[in-house]
Formats: structure tokens, sequence, C-alpha cells
């Protein structure tokens, strides 16, 4: 396997400042990263430690001060912003720490709005979507209100619609931060599943040790710098 | 590979995958799909700027489908007041010349005039007299068609007016004013049935005239016009044309053509046409003022509805604060977005406006039974097509600000928004 070309994610000599009065905060500085496919990346850090804002800057919802964040190659940073959504939802998943679905909307129609987005045709959305709902084992869940369900089940509906796009690399925020210990257990079983199976390239937010112990690799992020762990 | 720039060419390199095929139209389509289901899952918020717009709406399609027929209704009931739109035209004595009447044809050209609601034509005799139980009494003789009663608002205080059988067949029956009733036989009562002889022919009182109007016909007699031509002696000609207009609107236009039409018809010397213009122009006013009132609570009726569209979708916009961020890190684009809460205004305001075209209808049907007339179809056409084009501007106007902000929320903003 050429290990060159199974690079997901390069993040190079990454810097991230933001203006306070006439003071300039550095947050991140010179962050190197490298994630392959079929890689789980963990990045912990204490609180305020610039865990999110590296993870908005992957997610391409911010560019970095200065440095270079390629996905296969290619400069998300300088793409248009239409480049960039559309980037977003062919390429990438997200999961969130709040377990994050469309209220008032059913299972179906929180995996059903990305293939709104990226133009899955209507005959296409059921079978997608049921195939994410499987790697989750809630199939039996589609119909259900997204406001009756569990808080592991939520976490595990967030996953299957990062995924029915069948993203190169997933982002996960704190994806068992709201979640008990059985449920964190469950949720990170699938997520190395995923990684497995789908060979998804994945960079975990965390600041709990038992969900970073489940990545292949753990990296800390402390005083803006990004080192291995 | 890191100067490729558009959407196009990142799929021609291979770095995003081929197109799945779905059209612009599917996914707009899709957009109001969702957006619809948004608008009925929180149908309760919109429960009162529904029912402002679809008031609003009905009003307007009601009030313009049947504005002319209620315009004609007003007309009939103010004019008792003033006889606004009804045109007198008659010729004046000359003073060397011969004297000029109404011909038949002159007569009938007139009826066709467009805004003539009625015409009616009188002969005049004045200084009859009459004998009754030994005494002499003097008085103005009219000769009249079924039409004048209808045309002055005259009604029959007792007993009845002419029918168009009495005119049609000569007969020798007499309407009374009502003092000249009581100048003759004390009461009013007892003239009914009674017989009156006029130029050695006997006439039966078959009713006393009355009616807003009366006051001024209190001591006249009534013949039926041909009853009068045949039997009284030297009763005019046609003397006096009095026409009726639709609406006050078409007094003006029919008082213009007159003059002209009949003098193509005959010779139009000594013409005279008159029109009751300050009472036209007072009722034009008061008109014009209920019109304005009305036309203005409906206009602010809407206008509050879609202030109250804005002011709930500005609501919404922050209270779906995440769900938009979510929406962009999903991939939405800010015109995904703006549609989609363009959408939600579009279907608030043109669910509204249907059910105020459905209002609106039950109200024509209700005002047309209720006027005796029948709803103009094609200006009901008309009304509703201005009422869905109203709500689309309307919904436009009002969610386009919202949606625009909506559109243009940072992600990172969003997702931090508590």
């Amino acid at each position: 396997m050429n290990k060159n070309t199974d690079v997901v994610i390069d993040i190079s000599h990454l810097t991230k400042e933001y203006a306070s009065g006439t003071e300039r905060i550095k947050v991140l500085k010179d962050i190197n990263l490298q994630v392959r496919r079929g890689e789980m990346v963990a990045v912990m850090g204490p609180s305020g430690s610039g865990k999110s804002t590296l993870l908005f800057i992957l997610g391409v919802f911010q560019p970095p001060s200065s440095g270079s964040f390629t996905v296969a190659g290619v400069d998300v940073i300088s793409l248009p912003r239409q480049a960039q959504a559309v980037f977003r939802r062919e390429k990438m998943g997200f999961v969130f720490q709040s377990c994050d679905l469309l209220e008032n909307s059913t299972v179906y129609e929180n995996l059903e709005l990305p293939l709104i987005y990226t133009g899955v045709k209507r005959r296409e959305r059921q079978g997608k979507i049921m195939e994410a709902l499987q790697r989750v084992n809630l199939e039996h869940r589609v119909r259900q209100p997204s406001n009756r369900l569990s808080g592991g089940e939520r976490q595990r509906v967030a996953i299957a619609r990062a995924l029915v796009n069948e993203p190169e690399f997933i982002l996960a925020d704190e994806p068992t931060g709201q979640l008990d210990r059985e449920n964190s257990e469950r949720v990170m079983d699938y997520f190395v599943k995923i990684t497995d199976e789908a060979r998804v390239a994945m960079v975990v937010v965390t600041h709990d040790a038992a969900t970073a112990e489940r990545c292949s690799r753990k990296c800390l992020l402390a005083d803006g710098r990004l080192d291995p762990y | 590979m890191a100067n490729t720039t558009t959407v196009s060419e990142l799929r021609q390199a291979g770095f995003l995958p081929k197109n799945q095929g779905g059209t612009r139209l599917l996914r707009i389509s899709d957009l109001f799909r969702i957006s619809y289901r948004e608008v009925m899952r929180k149908r309760r918020r919109y429960i009162g700027v529904v029912a402002a717009i679809a008031l609003g709406t009905a009003g307007f399609i009601t009030i313009v489908t049947m504005g002319r027929d209620l315009k004609a209704n007003f007309n009939n009931d103010l004019d008792l007041l003033g006889g606004a739109t009804i045109i007198a035209a008659h010729f004046d004595p000359p003073m060397n010349d011969r004297q000029e009447w109404f011909r038949s044809d002159t007569i009938a050209a007139l009826r066709q005039v467009p805004g003539v609601r009625d015409l009616t034509v009188t002969r005049l005799r004045a200084g009859v007299t009459t004998t009754f139980q030994d005494k002499t009494y003097g008085f103005n003789l009219l000769g009249v068609d079924s039409n004048y009663w209808r045309l002055f608002s005259f009604t029959a205080r007792l007993g009845r007016l002419f029918t168009e059988e009495d005119v049609s067949e000569g007969l020798k029956v007499c309407v009374l004013g009502e003092d000249l009733a009581k100048t003759i036989f004390t009461t009013p009562e007892n003239s009914l049935g009674q017989i009156l002889n006029m130029d050695n022919n006997l006439y039966r009182v078959v009713g006393i005239v009355g009616g807003v109007r009366a006051a001024d016909k209190t001591l006249w007699a009534f013949l039926p016009i041909s009853t009068a031509k045949d039997r009284i002696a030297n009763i005019s000609e046609v003397s006096d044309v009095y026409v009726r207009c639709k609406t006050w609107d078409d007094v003006a236009p029919v008082a213009e053509v007159l003059p002209g039409l009949i003098k193509s018809h005959q010779i139009d010397r000594g013409l005279r046409v008159q029109v009751a213009w300050e009472p036209l122009k007072q009722v034009q006013r008061m008109f014009w003022w209920v019109s304005l009132f009305i036309y203005a609570s409906i206009s602010a009726t809407l206008v509050l509805g879609g202030f109250g569209i804005w002011n709930i979708m500005m609501a919404a916009v922050t209270s779906r604060t995440r769900e938009i961020g979510l929406k962009k890190a999903m991939g939405g684009e800010d015109s995904d977005i703006l549609l989609q809460f363009l959408f939600e205004s579009l279907c608030v305001t043109f669910t509204s406006s249907l059910l105020g075209v459905l209002l609106g209808r039950v109200g024509v049907e209700y005002m047309s039974r209720m006027l005796g007339s029948s709803p103009p179809e094609g200006l009901f056409f008309l009304c509703l097509m201005a009422g869905l084009g109203f709500a689309v501007v309307l919904g436009i106007g009002a969610g386009l600000y919202p949606s625009i902000r909506a559109s243009r929320m940072q992600v990172v903003d969003a997702m931090r928004y508590e």
C-alpha cells in the first residue's frame, strides 16, 4: 500500500490567530497532521486548547491564519465558497457533541437532507438511508421522530447521517460527550467498524481518555501545539 | 490540482465524485417540500397571520368582484335622497317657433345608451278640473308609464300604482297625490275605488302615491300615458324624458351623450338636459370616503399580515440558528438556506391567500344572493389571480430579509449559538 496516496487530510504548519483588542492571540501554532484512510485520530486536550477551532478549520468553516490544509492533494482553503459547500457535503461527514438532529423531523428526514443537498435522485435515497441506518443498527427506527429517540440512538442517527453520502473522512466533535459509558462504548464500536470497513479517515476531538483509547492514534493539543500522545 | 477551483473542474479532476444526477429543479422541489412540512408542523404560530391575510384577501375579492352591484345598490338607496343619477331632458317652449316634442325613435335610441338603467316619459296637462259632490277641483295631470314609479322610487301609499297592463291596455284608472285625495275625498282611504270624472271620462282611483320623493307630487293626478293620450284633451306630446343611470359613475358620460343623440334623431331646438350635479358630487364624495375606508382597512390587514410574517420569520431565523449551522455543515449552500426560508414565507402567504379566495367566493355568493345579482365570473377570476399574485409579492417581501439573514449566517457562529 502506498502510504502517500492513502493520505486524506494533510495539514502543514497551520496557525490560527484571533484579534482581541490590540492583542493577537495565537490559538493554533504550527500544527502538522496527516490522517490516512481507515485511520482514526483522536485529538485530545483541555477546554480552551483550540480543539474546536482546529475542527472548524478541518470542516472548512473558517480559514487558518497561515499554513496549508489539503484533502487528497487539493487546497480546500482556497476553494470558492460554493465549492467548499460541495466539498463538505460530498467528502465529509460531521458528528457533533450535542447529537444535533433536525427537531420535528423523522430519522428518515434527517438522513435525507444531505442527500437532497448532494442531488441524489428520490428513488435512490431510500436505499442509501437504509444502508446507513443498518450500519448503526437503527433501520427499525427509520420513521421515528428524532425527539422520541434516546441519547444513544440520536448519536447513532447522527453517525448514520454523516455516513449517508459515503464521505472520505468524518469529523467528530466530542461524540461521546453526552452519553453514558455503555452508549459511549457502543458509539466507538461503530466508529471503529466504519473506519475499518469503509476505509474512512476520522478525526475525533475528545477530552475523554476512554474514547481516545479506542482510536488508532492519539494527539494532544496543548498551548496551541499538536503533539503525539 | 491546487489551482483547481470550480466544482465541475473538481469533478473532472476526480476530486469530487460524479454528479448524482439530481437536477436543480429536483432540489428546488425538495426544498419546497421541506419548507411546506416545516410550516405545517409549526402551523399554530402562523394562525394569526394566516387569518389576517385570508380575511384581507377575502374582503378584497368580495368588494372588487361585487363592487359594481354594491354601488348600484347603494346608488338606489342613496338616490332616494336626491335623485343624483336621474337625468331630465325636456324642450323649452320657444318664443316664436314650433314647440319640439320627443319622438318615439329618439326615445328608443335613448333606451339603448350604455349606462342607462331606466327611462320614462310623461305627458302633461295643466289645469284639469273634476267635480265631486257638487264641488269642482282643479289640478295638474301627468300621463306616465309603469317605469315612472320605479325611476323616481315612488311607492303606493295606499292601493296600487300602474302596471304595464294598465298602460298597454289604456285602462281608465288613476292614481292621486295624497293631498289631492284629501281635498276631494276627505281622506286618502276614502278615495280608493271612487270614480273621478275628467274631461267627461270616468276613472277609478286605484292608489295613492307615496315614497320619499312624493312630497312634491301631493297635488297631482296620474293616468296611464296611453289612456291620457287617447282621452285627455289638449294633453301635451311627450314633453319630458327622465333617464336613470345604473350608477353615479355613468351620469356624466350619459349626460354628455344625450344631446348629440337627440340631435341625431330630431331637431333639438330648446333642448335642456338637467343633471343634479351637486347631490351627485355629494353622493360620490360620501362613497369615495366609504371606499377609502374599506380599502384602507383591507390594505392595513394585509400589511399587518405581512409584518406578522416578517416578525415570525425573523424569530424563526434566530431560534433556528443551530439548525441553519447544521444544514450548512451538511453542505447546504447559502442559496439552499435562502430558498428554504423564502419558501416557508411563501407557503404561509399562499395558503392564506387560497383560504382568502375560498372565503371570498363564499362572500361573493352571499352578496350576490343578497343583492339579487349574478357574480361576474371574469372579474372574480381576475381578483383570484390578483390575490394569489399579491400573496407571492407579500411572501417574498416579508420573507426576503429574514431569508437573506439566515443564508449569510456563518457556520461557526451558528454552531456556537446557544
